[in-house]
């Protein structure tokens, strides 16, 4: 007896997924395919063209062939003999968008297991539009927000505060933080914040999916709640929970103007975690005006993006795979 | 559930009344950590009050009906012009995008074989995934260079709809793959044609849920900015034609940001920034009414 | 097989009525989906081809002409100030200015992308690109400081800028730099709170940085940075801050004690806040001397400073060989090197003036190609050439007309347009 698939979940920018409704029968009859058949499947295939556009456009961009130096650290486009060493946008990405998962799935997992175990149904359903809030906001408003509100506050509260008590620690000590609070702390707290509905709508779902028989077994054997959730619904979970990180980060990781915004737009490693530095997604956003002049700069922003497609696309492929196992289900809406 | 504390005689064994000091510390962990998590909650729910109530600040003592729909091209602080810039864009990119969105989604969900379902799922996933900075680039140098259409309104309004289709053909996708089974099988089994079906039977129940995928990408497409900029260039005047030049609400908080906060431009930006706020909190109001009525309907279903 | 949750979702494992291996008669399979995808984008490259070609054809027959401008942040309130007035003067015609920076402003006009693109700098083989070199004003930069505390302008030049920016000079109280200020100055510097130098550099690719790196490259043989608008760009010196525009640099130095920054004279207005001053600037014959402590060797930008430094640049403008791409930095070096001396004045092919070094030509680059607006283009540069060279429009923002030899070139220039 099937039942109804939760909807789409309203408002946010990803809408709830939930596991597919059984696989649908075919409504095309045995008539063969006709001509009239070919022409309506021609809007089916507009993002195949369109992906296959963008690679190959990336490609050609790039010319298929690596700049000398392409994987050291200078970057330097502009001196007689130009260096396009990414080194330093790689690790930007990385720098940024890997603590920022980690926050947004710690937070989002404490969210998720609080909302589905610990408050009644009405008053989580009550907070969950909030945090779908959190995903609507666009970017550029978030990037605004940090560089004028919280970028000044991190620049004379937090920072100078963490670098204070931490200094001796490898990695904190050196350069004081700007006064402006641009830097990896500020851009780390933007992408948590844009990671964080994601990952906890997903594992909301995830967890509201564990078998209610499963549940109650457990707590009739004894385990408090937080038990069974550790023990049991939590391993149950496990890979909607694991693909809630990788979609996050994906997000994390090509976000643009937002980090564009507060990273402080410096190609050179950061000189301690409150460091200015650059990323892939930031580089390419910034610069691709300006170096419409020379092909080889054309050239190395064309491989950081194809790069950087690769990474998003591996994630995210291996994300949804990890919800919808191999078959030809589908998650709905995320 | 809480935690019965009181016995009773028959219940001697039960481990709730088990008052050794390991069992009490369970419990009262899983009391604290009950108490504790639901407080994360407002690690989502304060940065948004914040953000809210910030741009409100900066964007309402001066806003006034004259700001929002005056025109005039050197004013720099008026919004009519982005506003009919963003209006145009979403039009366009709309409209572009859902025809392609749900005809594609149809179309996958009916009309392919599975294999190739799947794969092109998969490209509409990838596609979803791709930062948007990506398809600004190729955006770039395919419609503003190759195909010599300009910084114009036409290319930002097709890369725009370039972001949103792949939001649209997931969810009409869905929307008719999820229609219920046995509907299905009645409508084909008494006879109907494959578009028949379609048109009289799924689509109404799917509609719903197509909607809500329409509005949320438009919420998207709303507060895109990379790819927007990156193929528009500023016009003073609202868009005559479709190669003229385009400024847009994102456009307006990108430059405030970038004039820094001694330009006029900035306050500029924070009103652009509450109106952008204000249209997206009413997508997502309006998703979640279609939504629930789609719960409701979808309920009737099975009867 | 579904099993029923308590939330209402379902969960299912794969049951469709054929495997996926068995393709059905009467669907799209997978041959057919990739000659529909290689099909179809087929006929979008010919349709966007010819969508182009469609757009590019029809001209539009509305009443306005809006011309769009992008580039230079130091030339932008000069456009800003244009757009009305010449709306007002023909008023068929809107300008809409943007302010990109210079580099986007090259790339774009060499690309057709606006009609007219704004640069700080020249653009070097326009010709090749189609493009003309129409210088419509003549700017400078300042040095600006935040030192609190400090009495009156610095005294400093292109060997300690070049230091400073390339890190061989941390500090405010450096010998080199005390070395050219007088006695208040040098108990002031010596008593600053923080030493530090904050350097703050363009982030974006600028006409500003290509003139302060110029300068620089100009006046110290240490200097590996190059001249050009993203010079700075692979500056690893430790604590330099990169802004946007010059409105960014603007609020950069206001908001940090002990920094830096080159910013274009049309943002001097904008700049206020105690301990907050622009430098003279002298000149810098060798790489350890300062240039003496007398204060007469050290120009303070004022318009007759900086007129003197272009009509010593344009003195050796040869317009057949380089059109109007010079640079005037310096006097116009390699054109000829000012060398200012001890007692003031300098010794420099015109005696008794005090050029101030960083001076330039605002150029905006036009395609001569014919395009939909191009007599609106001609138009509107004529008008800002002449008109558009009043006091009332330079003066606000420290600029400076044209003479009327490179005016004249200009009209020549503008006559290529077809």
């Amino acid at each position: 007896m099937s039942q109804a698939p939760a909807p789409a979940s309203a408002g946010g920018r990803e809408p709830l997924p939930t596991a597919a409704p059984e696989a649908p029968a075919r409504s095309s009859s045995g008539h063969g395919l006709s001509v009239g058949r070919l022409l309506s499947g021609i809007p089916a295939l507009v993002p195949a063209a369109i992906v296959v556009a963008m690679v190959v456009v990336l490609l050609e961009k790039s010319q298929l062939e690596l700049l000398p130096g392409f994987f050291s650290s200078d970057w330097n486009p502009s001196i007689a003999h130009p260096q396009y060493g990414i080194g330093v946008f790689v690790a930007g990405s990385f720098m940024t968008a890997i603590p920022a998962i980690a926050l947004a799935m710690a937070i989002g997992l404490g969210i998720g297991i609080g909302g589905t175990t610990y408050l009644p149904r009405n008053v989580s359903r009550l907070l969950d539009p909030f945090v779908d809030l959190l995903a609507g906001i666009p970017s550029v408003v978030y990037g605004i927000w940090g560089f004028v509100v919280v970028g000044p506050y991190f620049g004379a509260v937090t920072n100078p505060w963490l670098y204070s008590h931490l200094h001796f620690l490898p990695g904190f000590g050196g350069i004081p933080p700007q006064a402006s609070g641009q830097g990896l702390p500020l851009a780390i707290f933007l992408l948590t914040l844009m990671a964080l509905p994601i990952t906890t709508l997903l594992i909301r779902d995830a967890l509201r999916s564990v078998p209610k028989d499963l549940w109650e077994s457990g707590l009739a054997l004894g385990a408090t709640r937080w038990e069974v959730m550790r023990r049991v619904a939590i391993p149950y979970s496990r890979r909607g929970i694991l693909s809630a990180g990788f979609l996050g980060f994906g997000r994390a990781f090509g976000e643009t103007v937002a980090v564009a915004m507060v990273i402080g737009s410096v190609a050179s490693f950061p000189a301690n975690v409150f460091g200015t530095t650059y990323t892939m997604a930031a580089v390419i956003f910034q610069t691709v005006d300006a170096a419409q002049g020379s092909s080889n700069y054309l050239q190395a922003l064309a491989e950081i993006a194809l790069i950087l497609l690769a990474i998003s696309l591996v994630v995210n492929i291996v994300g949804r795979r990890l919800i919808t196992g191999f078959s030809s289900e589908q998650i709905s809406g995320l | 559930m809480t935690t019965v504390l009181s016995p009773h005689p028959d219940l001697d064994d039960n481990i709730l009344f088990d008052r050794s000091a390991r069992t009490r510390w369970r419990i009262g962990f899983d009391r604290w950590i009950g108490r504790l998590l639901p407080l994360l909650f407002l690690v989502a729910i304060l940065p948004i009050l914040g953000m809210v109530y910030w741009v409100s600040e900066q964007a309402l003592p001066t806003l006034t009906w004259t700001i929002i729909v005056g025109q005039s091209p050197y004013a720099t602080d008026q919004l009519g012009v982005p506003i009919i810039g963003t209006f145009e864009l979403m039009l366009i990119a709309t409209l572009l995008s859902v025809v392609l969105g749900l005809f594609g989604g149809v179309a996958t969900a009916e009309l392919l074989s599975p294999r190739a379902a799947s794969v092109v799922r998969m490209t509409a996933n990838m596609l979803v995934g791709t930062p948007s900075v990506i398809i600004g680039f190729f955006g770039f140098f395919v419609f503003v260079l190759y195909f010599g259409w300009g910084l114009s309104l036409i290319a930002g309004a097709v890369t725009l709809s370039m972001f949103m289709t792949p939001y649209i053909f997931r969810t009409a996708d869905l929307a008719f793959t999820s229609v219920p089974r046995h509907i299905r099988e009645a409508a084909l089994g008494s006879g109907a044609a494959p578009t028949q079906y379609i048109l009289r039977i799924a689509t109404p129940i799917a509609l719903p849920q197509i909607l809500t995928g329409i509005f949320l990408a438009m919420a998207i497409g709303v507060g895109e900015t990379a790819p927007i900029v990156l193929t528009t260039t500023a016009g003073k005047l609202a868009p005559t034609s479709l190669t003229s030049p385009v400024t847009f609400l994102t456009a307006i908080i990108w430059d405030g940001f970038n004039q820094g906060s001694g330009s006029p431009f900035f306050v500029l930006a924070f009103q652009a920034a509450f109106l952008l706020m204000v249209v997206v909190v009413a997508l997502n109001i309006v998703v979640r009414v279609v939504a629930a009525r789609y719960q409701k309907r979808l309920e009737g279903l099975y009867q | 097989m579904s099993t029923q949750n308590p939330s209402g979702t379902t969960t299912t494992t794969s049951d469709q009525i054929s495997s996926p291996s068995r393709k059905r008669s009467g669907t799209v399979g997978m041959g057919a989906a990739v000659a529909i995808a290689i099909v179809l984008l087929l006929v979008g490259i010919a349709g966007g081809y010819f969508l182009g070609t469609y757009l590019n054809k029809s001209t539009t027959s509305t009443s306005k002409t809006t011309l769009t401008e992008t580039g230079s942040s130091l030339l932008y309130p000069l456009m800003e100030s244009w757009g009305p007035a010449y709306t007002n003067y023909t008023p068929n015609v809107i300008l809409s200015p943007a302010s990109t920076g210079s580099g986007t402003g090259q790339s774009y006009a060499e690309q057709g992308l606006v009609n007219i693109g704004a640069s700080d700098g020249y653009l070097a083989n326009a010709s090749a690109t189609n493009v003309i070199n129409v210088p419509v004003a003549i700017s400078s930069q300042l040095i600006w400081y935040n030192l609190p505390g400090v009495p009156g302008h610095l005294n400093l030049n292109g060997t300690i800028l070049a230091m400073m920016y390339s890190g061989a000079i941390t500090t405010w109280n450096n010998p080199l730099i005390l070395a050219a200020q007088d006695a208040a100055q040098v108990t002031a510097l010596n008593g600053l709170s923080s030493e530090t130098i904050h350097l703050i550099a363009r982030g974006d690719s600028s006409g500003d940085t290509f003139l302060f790196s110029s300068y620089c490259d100009m006046s110290w043989s240490g200097w590996t940075f190059g001249a050009s608008t993203t010079a700075l760009s692979g500056d690893k010196t430790s604590g330099i801050t990169f802004d946007t525009g010059n409105s960014g640099m603007v609020t950069g130095v206001e908001g940090q004690s002990g920094a830096i920054a080159y910013i274009g004279i049309s943002y001097m207005s904008k700049v206020s806040g105690t301990g907050l001053n622009y430098a003279a600037l002298g000149d810098n014959l060798s790489n350890s001397a300062s240039g003496g402590v007398n204060s007469a060797n050290y120009v303070l930008w004022s318009p007759a400073n900086v007129s003197a430094d272009a009509t010593l640049g344009l003195t050796h403008l040869d317009f057949a060989t380089y059109g109007l791409a010079v640079t005037l930095i310096l006097g116009g070096s390699p054109y000829g090197a000012i060398t200012l001396q001890t007692g003031g004045g300098g010794s420099n092919p015109t005696p008794g003036t005090t050029p101030y070094p960083i001076t330039n030509l605002e150029y905006t680059l036009v395609k001569t190609t014919a395009q939909a607006n191009s007599q609106a283009i001609v138009g509107f540069l004529s008008w800002a050439i002449s008109y558009g060279n009043a006091a009332q429009y330079l003066t606000p923002i420290g600029f400076v007309p044209l003479t009327a030899e490179v005016a004249g070139y200009d009209m020549q220039e503008l006559a290529t347009i077809q």
